[in-house]
């Protein structure tokens, strides 16, 4: 499956992910409302980009007494059926990232569901912090920055000598 | 019955990014806006202010008939009445007071290239050299600054870069897609610096951010170019065979030291060195991005020659991850400065700023007050008015105000009734980017896009039908032959031997030349002497300095007790656009008004805390505003800002029409000097 890859080393605050969301969402720009968060810390400049990982042992799924939380068979995303949530938070509880919220307005949990295939907070990503991405190798980027990284490190070092 | 879905793909004209979009219909009714997946620039990613382009579309408060002003207040009137009389209006003017007294201003919405050659034929063709447009304070002094020293505005080879630095540009507010370019190169293990007085966005990605007072951004580029010579890290063949003016550059940058750079700037010595030798060790791989940041102050252009000759310095100058000169797609062109010269009749400001004049043939809208006001140097009595609103985006608003206000012919084309708008003597409803087709030129790229009509209301001209029909109105029709933008478009697209059907059929952008590896064998460049020019002989001759000597602002000088503060204006903002969108609901639930932006030192000593009221005031005038107090790193103590555009608290009311940068003509409103009071405390 693929899911929703987040690079805080890339990641500038922006908001375009929380907004699209919270858009999709609410049709409203309310981040509280979306369910990717982004922290910003100035002091430490860092921006840390969070949303549901859609677990492959998904223990919100797990724990839920109403049975409302499922896997998509199309997607992978593990979804809250609405119409099924109890209102009871054990999911909230039972989620080690606190990627969950809860709707009070109606009463419900809610969390993210990938836009059923297409996330909107990837296609609003300017940055490129965000990536719709196979699992398997989600964070590719990362090896090749370092291999980039290392690669020119070579070449200086060749440089000199 | 089923509902018949459509997708529609073309350009995004929120900004002037121009992201490829695909545009979903219902029924012929806009429903979605995705980004483009194939389009050379965006590669799909969109902002949030691409969706709203249907919310602004489809507004409730969008004009959608002819208003004209009356003792009774505003009356519809159909349109072909309303262009007969402008044109009766605008001849009577010509008779008494000749052609010149007659203006158009083309605002930043309208877009520029095509829709700015329009504007600018249509007024040549009607005998006045007077075409205004936001140009004369953003945009042409960074054109200014490239153009005198390498002889073109190369554009930033910002993915293949070893170092990125951005000056005064803060790309995820200003330019969003722009951002994906520094995070491919920073992924390959650019380093990026960012030097900006505020910690912006990208600056929290920045590995060096390098925090100068506003306006100082001179100093640290001299004293990078002292760094450079001295330590002998400069391109010496590069500086040897292709540039002028090196021995006087060299002299002048050696006052320069880190530590009267730290003085002056607030940049610690010890980063001037690191950055210098940051720079010279990934030379000639040094991409630089200069941004609005620089143009408004009394030394804009200086600063922004400064930057562009440590490009020269570090070889960058058309080098892969450096800057690259881009080839203008091959079309047709629809001024007529070559047929119908008007310098003679003296462009307002060209008198005063030459510059602005003989590169850009852009007048100057702060010299159009004066000229509106006291005839100075002459009168100027109509405008035309499309897709603008100086009453909140010009210096000096109440000076704007009562221009307009005098003016006896002021015509503005709109979506919304704006300030502007509002003091027209006729408001002609005005078609979005939907709802028009155009050619754009990615220049980044080489690519040429058609954009198209993907909604229509009726009795809303698009531009090119608008200066067409008045035109034939005016007996200047023979200038306005194509019957419409269609026409029109291919008459401009003939000599590339590209075609309507190919771009039609291409929505992500058509290479109209690939961009060539970098020559081998640099030059002649495009300036007077066929060299980088450090020395200008070009602004020598025009009475200014050859060097780009720096000036230090004003506000560093004796501290002013009555105006303590600087106030930087106008950083950018990523839901708004200048004085756009601020009637988008939801953009409002996310940020809902204005705010100064404050250290809490400050805020401290003011006794102020978030949310407070203050007013803040200048030796122009005053606007009363909420307090944003935010943290230490973000803003040096007694520094402020303020983004324009909010009519709650207009920061134009603040800032200075009479104090310019001497080459550009560019008005200072980024170094304004202010004091702060709390409300309710005494002023």
């Amino acid at each position: 499956m693929r899911i929703v890859a987040v690079d805080p080393d890339a990641c500038v605050a922006c908001r375009n992910c929380e907004y699209a969301c919270a858009f999709r969402q609410t049709g409203d720009f309310d981040r509280t409302r979306s369910h990717i968060r982004v922290n910003y810390h100035p002091a430490e400049r860092a921006c840390v980009p969070l949303t549901c990982m859609h677990c492959a042992e998904a223990w919100c799924m797990e724990v839920c007494p109403a049975g409302a939380i499922s896997r998509n068979a199309e997607t992978g995303a593990v979804e809250i059926d609405k119409d099924h949530c109890a209102g009871c938070k054990m999911c909230l509880l039972a989620c080690p990232f606190g990627n969950i919220g809860f709707d009070s307005t109606h009463g419900v949990s809610r969390k993210c569901d990938l836009c059923g295939g297409d996330p909107r907070c990837v296609g609003s990503c300017t940055s490129g912090a965000l990536e719709y991405v196979e699992e398997n190798d989600a964070f590719a980027f990362k090896r090749d920055a370092l291999d980039a990284k290392l690669r020119q490190a070579l070449r200086l070092d060749r440089g000199r000598r | 019955m089923s509902t018949e879905r459509d997708v529609q793909q073309t350009l995004c004209r929120m900004c002037d990014d121009r992201c490829g979009i695909d545009v979903h219909l219902e029924d012929g009714r806009m429903v979605d806006i995705v980004g483009n997946k194939a389009h050379v620039w965006n590669k799909g990613r969109l902002c949030v202010k691409a969706r709203a382009a249907i919310d602004m579309a489809y507004h409730p408060d969008r004009l959608l008939a002819p208003l004209k002003r009356t003792a009774d207040g505003w009356q519809e009137i159909p349109l072909a009445q309303a262009l007969d009389e402008i044109a009766a209006r605008l001849t009577q003017i010509k008779e008494r007071d000749g052609a010149r007294s007659v203006s158009v201003w083309k605002g930043e919405a309208i877009g520029f290239g095509q829709q700015e050659d329009i504007a600018r034929r249509f007024i040549h063709a009607f005998g006045s050299p007077n075409y205004l447009s936001n140009d004369s304070m953003c945009y042409a002094a960074r054109y200014f600054g490239y153009k005198l020293v390498d002889g073109a505005w190369p554009v930033a080879d910002l993915e293949n870069a070893r170092v990125i630095v951005m000056w005064g540009a803060n790309p995820p507010h200003a330019h969003p897609n722009m951002t994906q370019y520094i995070t491919a190169a920073r992924r390959k293990g650019a380093k990026l610096v960012v030097v900006d007085p505020r910690l912006s966005a990208i600056a929290r990605r920045a590995d060096v951010h390098a925090q100068p007072h506003p306006g100082t951004d001179g100093a640290l580029a001299w004293g990078l170019m002292r760094e450079l010579i001295r330590t002998g890290g400069y391109d010496r063949e590069f500086v040897e065979r292709h540039t002028v003016g090196f021995p006087e550059l060299s002299a002048y940058a050696a006052t320069f030291t880190p530590e009267m750079v730290e003085q002056e700037t607030g940049v610690p010595a010890a980063t001037v060195i690191e950055l210098a030798a940051l720079m010279a060790e990934s030379a000639p791989r040094v991409s630089m991005y200069v941004g609005n940041g620089l143009e408004h102050h009394e030394n804009g252009v200086n600063n922004i020659r400064a930057v562009v000759s440590l490009d020269a310095l570090v070889g960058a100058v058309d080098r892969e991850g450096g800057n690259r000169f881009v080839q203008p797609a091959p079309l047709r062109t629809l001024t007529l400065y070559d047929d119908v010269p008007l310098e003679h009749l003296g462009p307002l400001g060209a008198d005063r700023f030459p510059v602005l004049y003989d590169l850009r043939q852009e007048c100057h809208t702060m010299t159009a007050m004066g000229a509106i006001l006291e005839g100075d140097p002459y009168p100027l009595r109509a405008m035309v008015l499309t897709g603008a609103n100086p009453l909140l985006t010009n210096p000096n608003t109440e000076r704007v105000r009562q221009a307009f206000e005098s003016l006896d012919l002021l015509v503005v084309r709109e979506l919304f009734m704006t300030e502007t708008a509002s003091l027209a003597h006729y408001v002609l409803p005005a078609a979005s980017f939907l709802e028009r087709s155009e050619l754009h030129t990615h220049a980044k790229h080489q690519a040429v896009t058609l954009t198209r009509r993907v909604c229509d209301f009726p009795d809303v001209q698009d531009e090119y039908q608008f200066w067409h029909d008045l035109a034939h109105r005016l007996d200047m029709g023979a200038y306005f032959p194509w019957d419409d933008e269609t026409a029109l478009n291919r008459w401009l697209l003939e000599p590339s031997g590209l075609t309507l059907e190919e771009l039609e059929a291409h929505p992500e952008g058509v290479t109209y030349s690939p961009l060539a590896p970098p020559p081998l064998e640099r030059g002649p460049f495009m300036t007077s002497s066929g060299k980088v020019e450090f020395a200008s002989r070009y602004l020598k001759d025009l009475g200014y300095d050859e060097l780009p000597v720096y000036k230090s602002p004003e506000y560093r000088g004796t501290p002013d007790d009555e105006y303590p503060f600087v106030l930087m204006t106008g950083a950018r903002k990523l839901l708004y656009l200048h004085s756009r969108f601020r009637n988008i609901p939801r953009f409002r639930t996310a940020v809902p008004g204005p705010e100064v932006e404050m250290h809490p030192d400050d805020a401290r000593a003011l006794g102020v805390a978030e949310g407070d009221t203050v007013t803040v005031t200048s030796r122009i005038g005053n606007v009363t505003i909420p307090v944003h107090v935010v943290s230490p790193e973000e803003i040096r103590p007694g520094e402020l800002q303020i983004t324009h555009g909010w009519s709650e608290a207009n920061v134009n009311l603040l800032t200075h029409d009479d104090r310019f940068d001497p080459i550009s003509g560019f008005p200072l409103m980024k170094s304004v000097e202010v004091r702060v009071t709390k409300v309710g405390a005494g002023e």
